[in-house]
């Protein structure tokens, strides 16, 4: 559940068959963007955590553009929507890459968070995954945060 | 099929990315001509199937208000869209989560992400006749 080469894979998977598009897993990087997205999809049942998806404005406008083939020019309604839609299919290929939680655990409904100079606390989770990628020029992160299996 | 004589699809997702990708790969696998018709629910899909006739539904599972699941179980229940075939499209990959679309009446299971051509394996061959 905690092997990083999960998450490795559960990216690839999600970009190449959403987006064809591959990602580079990269070295500890900051996102750039003073506006950034993040979504958030809970996983409730046998695991009690989440997956979350970070990203700065211009590579949310360019996945949305790419999932939608339209254009975006500000982070609105649809581009909030193709992130959460996003960040659900990480949590999805993630989970079900782990046998055990497959069936037994639950997706939330995405929640989306945009703005300026926000952070996200998490009560000290049991484990946590965290991986900055490379999309185009640009940087985004994933975490899976998790209190272990009940 | 002509213009006049269009496919109506029913796609149900409460992601209108989700719905728009949808389009775009049933499109893609050669679903012309086709009309689409758009419920964010399962409650707006009964709705739809109430007011007419469609030739193919294609749903997702977590949805809020209804979900796919109970969607279809209300298809059956109020005997909406006989013979129609129901394809969900949704992230729940494991056996379990198949066996309980199965058993609510889809005909189909594709899991998210997926890529155009696997829609079209998946869906032109319940379309046969149609």
């Amino acid at each position: 559940m905690s092997d990083p080469q999960n998450l490795h894979e559960t990216v690839d998977e999600v970009f190449l068959m959403m987006l064809n598009m591959s990602c580079d897993a990269i070295e500890q990087q900051a996102i750039q963007d003073s506006e950034t997205i993040t979504a958030v999809v809970g996983f409730g049942g046998l695991l009690s955590g989440a997956c979350v998806f970070r990203s700065g404005k211009s590579v949310a406008l360019s996945i949305a553009a790419t999932m939608t083939g339209m254009e975006f020019s500000e982070i609105d309604d649809m581009v909030k929507d193709a992130i959460g839609e996003l960040c659900n299919m990480l949590a999805g290929v993630w989970k079900g890459k782990v046998p055990e939680l497959s069936a037994n655990c639950g997706l939330s409904i995405p929640a989306v968070i945009t703005g300026r100079d926000y952070s996200i606390h998490v009560q000290a989770p049991e484990f946590r995954l965290h991986q900055e990628y490379r999309f185009e020029d640009e940087v985004f992160e994933v975490m899976i945060i998790c209190d272990g299996l009940h | 099929m002509n213009e006049a004589n269009a496919m109506r699809v029913l796609i149900v997702d409460d992601s209108s990315v989700m719905r728009k990708i949808v389009e775009r790969a049933l499109r893609q696998a050669g679903l012309e001509p086709m009309e689409v018709l758009e419920a964010g629910s399962g409650i707006d899909g009964l709705e739809i199937l109430r007011g007419g006739t469609v030739h193919l539904i294609v749903s997702d599972i977590n949805m809020p208000l209804m979900d796919g699941l109970e969607f279809l179980r209300q298809i059956r229940a109020q005997k909406l869209a006989g013979g129609v075939p129901v394809v969900m499209i949704t992230t729940e990959s494991s056996e379990e989560h198949v066996k309980q679309a199965i058993l609510s009446g889809a005909q189909a299971y594709i899991r998210k992400p997926f890529t155009a051509e696997q829609v079209k394996e998946r869906v032109l061959p319940l379309l046969v006749g149609v």
